[in-house]
């Protein structure tokens, strides 16, 4: 049985389709990174598995249970970090915690300590006295130590420093040796890639691609740079070549792995005399689901993805 | 001094788009509400008699002047207009200025759009500055308008500025008093209570000032006492105003001096740490969330109670020597304790208008939480909507209850030690009375944030529909049938022989059914998640 399966999953809000025939499927006992930028319909996409809202059409299933008619029992065995914490301001971060403990049922005490001080989170300041990293710590605490079957994060480590962020990898890496299921929505690509066993890729309301990391490189582009003595004209006749770039002697490309021989032995022939053959990265990956950087920004909207997505990855790729 | 001041055009014109759908139905009704009872005058009282005849009823219910300020002049329709608006049209001017300051100053600290607007080319006070004048605007705004109308529709130009000036002037006041709560309290609910104490404690005081006899020098206790002294078409004095518009200036250097004491997003009543564990589940939680206007409230309406109660036994002097009070008892028309009971059915009316606005606020702060987003994270847990929504509909529910017993208990037993020997139980009952309808009031409430929460405010706009036709209505000789679209309107009076309780049955049951409603709503609706 799988953790979480969707086929046709279909939300609107009024004239906005949000999600648009969604299919997407969690494995038990893995983590799924779920990637996409704001606006993708992912934050939807949970809350439906929450049974916060209720789909218009298509099949959801949540540990075998439909998630807006068997809500309780499911909640029991499943726990949630939203993408943007806030807190009662006169609450404090422990109270916090042990509010959403008590309400279902009791916390892991010996856990909760455990990420307290590895997250080194100060349990008694009042809600609205946590910064926005701090508000998330406490979100977090709260799902990992509940010893649910499904995690489902949206977003857990935005805010977080980088230290804190490698403390939670740790964390969610100890989740898995558990055997517990992890749904990772995210538009860090770093942390889908350190942790992630398969990844979903989602694109205006609808998963465009899915599979392991290595399935997902198989099938796409490799990028090529060659010194040839030779005319590259001909690479421009060979089907299945992309962004071609000449510099005298130096070309860049990338090449569909089905051509990926033809261009080779094209490179041969030209008087090749140096060779960088680099498999895509996951940055790549993405961006040739979103070629089109006006995607990005088309979408209702955060205002912090779109432009910080494009400086952190989109130079790296240049380089 | 300048300097720290950069910045306040941009932000204000940022904040007039923001707030001016926000205004304009307030504008609205200050430009209607006044022109009708402007208009409505020669109708209502064709001669001269007729107005007299409403002038000695007034003085022989006391109550009158406690709420809605002295009647000063009747025998012209200005003069009427100003007695039936003034109270109500000082108190919402107030609520405005303050609810338009907080959300300017304190609110945005909440939220976080202070710290984007701050980090802009703007100076230390300039988003002060900014709510202050922009609810300045407004009050003026609203003193105008209801001068213009008053003026086009044939009242003395003298009067109806005098009028306006009035209004304007208690805004001014309030939105110097919200500055400078803004800074004391360390979040927008916090700042609001505070500054909406003052303005209850000045209401309060005023009507101790208006309502016996020589005691005008109390006024001066009250900003809302300052604006009645303007006296529009009787003296239309305008010193008063001028002293508003200096407190008001005053208020807000002193909450400009205050900002500069503080640390950004901190209040001066500082936040201390709490305990690092909590045993609190959604009943303990709805509870700690609503211990603010529960126990603000729970004060407010034991002093208000006890006030009624101690003004109704002072005024049993007051009344023997009133002489058409004389006349009324010598012909029979009313023996003395009916009258001493007609006046405390009125307090209780207004008293039961408060336990309405306090279980429409319980029952709207549950939005708030999902607006917030933090209902999203409780509901992760296992807990169905109803066990969610359900701890908010008792609360919603029962603090309007224990209110009205709590406040009308205060009002018989403080009337009895000063000498008026009403009977305590049947004020307490009438007291039970005014519930059905406070719970139609929280039903309706309840069934917006099932069904339709983006339309919340309407459950507002139903309760001051309703307060307007129950004190008015009469007056402006509005039908019957309309009448009874106001609960108020048939709340059963414990005070008379064979009090009919029909009424209030149909109430009971419209109200449960709307609360139903609201219940399925709650649990077929999507979250607002945004």
């Amino acid at each position: 049985m799988s953790a979480v399966s969707i086929s046709g999953l279909v939300k609107s809000f009024g004239r906005f389709k949000a999600l648009d025939g969604l299919d997407l499927g969690v494995e038990e006992g893995e983590v799924h990174g779920f990637l996409g930028p704001n606006g993708a319909g992912k934050s939807t996409t949970l809350r439906i598995l929450l049974g916060l809202l209720r789909a218009d059409a298509g099949t959801v299933k949540v540990l075998g249970a439909d998630p807006w008619r068997d809500v309780v029992p499911l909640h029991r065995r499943m726990a949630y970090v939203p993408g943007d914490v806030s807190l009662w301001p006169s609450l404090t971060g422990g109270e916090a915690i042990d509010l959403l403990g008590r309400l279902r049922g009791g916390l892991d005490d010996k856990r909760c300590d455990e990420l307290l001080e590895a997250l080194e989170l100060d349990p008694t300041k009042r809600g609205h006295t946590y910064s926005k990293g701090n508000r998330q710590k406490v979100a977090i605490i709260a799902a990992l130590s509940s010893n649910a079957e499904l995690l489902i994060l949206d977003e857990p480590t935005s805010g977080l420093d980088p230290l804190m962020e490698a403390t939670f990898r740790e964390e969610i890496r100890w989740e898995r040796s558990l055997g517990r299921s992890v749904l990772l929505s995210s538009h860090i690509l770093a942390e889908v890639e350190a942790l992630a066993d398969r990844i979903s890729i989602i694109r205006k309301g609808k998963v465009v691609e899915t599979g392991s990391l290595e399935q997902m490189r198989s099938r796409a582009r490799t990028n090529v740079s060659a010194t040839i003595d030779g005319n590259a004209a001909l690479l421009t006749t060979l089907p299945g070549i992309a962004d071609l770039r000449i510099e005298g002697h130096r070309v860049h490309f990338s090449v569909d792995s089905e051509n990926l021989g033809d261009a080779m032995s094209v490179l041969s022939h030209h008087g090749m005399s140096a060779l960088t053959v680099s498999p895509p990265s996951l940055e790549d990956l993405f961006l040739q689901h979103y070629g089109d950087p006006s995607d990005l920004s088309v979408e209702h909207d955060d205002e912090q993805m779109a432009p910080s997505f494009f400086d952190r990855h989109g130079r790296r790729r240049a380089e | 001094m300048i300097q720290a001041l950069t910045g306040t055009g941009p932000l204000l014109r940022h904040a007039i788009g923001l707030d001016f759908r926000k205004l304009l139905p307030w504008l609205l009704i200050f430009a209607v509400f006044p022109l009708i009872a402007f208009s409505a005058y020669p109708s209502l009282f064709p001669s001269q008699a007729d107005a007299v005849v409403l002038q000695s009823t007034l003085s022989a219910n006391p109550a009158f002047s406690l709420l809605f300020g002295p009647a000063t002049d009747l025998s012209t329709a200005i003069g009427f207009t100003t007695w039936r608006i003034q109270m109500f049209g000082m108190f919402f001017a107030a609520l405005m200025a303050i609810l338009t300051v907080t959300r300017h100053t304190r609110a945005t600290e909440d939220n976080g759009q202070a710290e984007l607007l701050d980090s802009g080319v703007v100076g230390r006070h300039a988003r002060l500055a900014s709510a202050l004048v922009l609810a300045w605007l407004a009050s003026a705004a609203v003193g105008v308008l209801v001068a213009v109308t008053l003026a086009f529709a044939g009242a003395p130009p003298s009067s109806a500025y005098a009028l306006g000036s009035m209004l304007t002037g208690t805004g001014f006041v309030f939105a110097g008093v919200a500055a400078v709560t803004a800074q004391l309290g360390s979040v927008a609910r916090v700042a609001n209570t505070l500054a909406a104490t003052v303005l209850g404690i000045s209401y309060l005081v005023r009507g101790l000032g208006d309502t016996f006899p020589g005691a005008d020098w109390i006024l001066w206790f009250s900003p809302m006492g300052w604006a009645e002294r303007i006296r529009p078409s009787a003296e239309n004095n305008p010193w008063p105003f001028l002293l508003l518009l200096v407190a008001s200036i005053g208020l807000a250097l002193w909450a400009a001096w205050l900002s500069s004491q503080r640390d950004f997003g901190l209040g001066l009543i500082p936040t201390r740490p709490g305990p690092a564990r909590g045993r609190v589940g959604m009943w303990g939680l709805t509870a700690k969330l609503n211990r603010l206007p529960l126990w603000t409230w729970g004060v407010n309406l034991l002093i208000l109670g006890s006030v009624f109660g101690l003004v109704t036994g002072a005024l049993s002097s007051v009344f023997a020597s009133n002489p058409f009070v004389k006349q009324m008892i010598a012909f029979r028309v009313a023996t003395e304790e009916q009258l001493a009971y007609a006046f405390v059915e009125v307090l209780v009316l207004l008293l039961g208008i408060i336990g309405a606005v306090v279980g429409i606020q319980l029952a709207l702060r549950f939005y708030a939480e999902e607006e917030e987003r933090r209902s999203e994270w409780v509901l992760s847990a296992p807990l169905s909507r109803l066990s969610h929504v359900a701890p908010t509909v008792v609360v919603s529910v029962a603090a309007p209850a224990a209110g009205m017993i709590l406040c009308s208990l205060a009002l018989g037993i403080a009337s009895n030690i000063s000498g008026s020997p009403l009977d305590v139980w049947k004020v307490v009952l009438q007291g039970i009375a005014e519930l059905p309808a406070i719970w139609l009031a929280v039903g309706f409430a309840v069934a917006l944030v099932g069904w339709a929460p983006q339309l919340r405010s309407l459950a507002w706009l139903l309760l001051v529909y309703w307060l307007l036709l129950t004190f008015f209505g009469q007056v402006l000789k509005v039908p019957e049938w309309l009448m009874d679209t106001s609960p108020f309107h048939v709340v059963p009076h414990v005070f008379s022989d064979g009090t009919d309780w029909g009424a209030a049955w149909w109430s009971l049951v419209i109200a449960a059914a709307l609360v139903a409603a609201g219940l399925d709503g709650y649990r077929r609706r999507d979250l607002v998640c945004t």
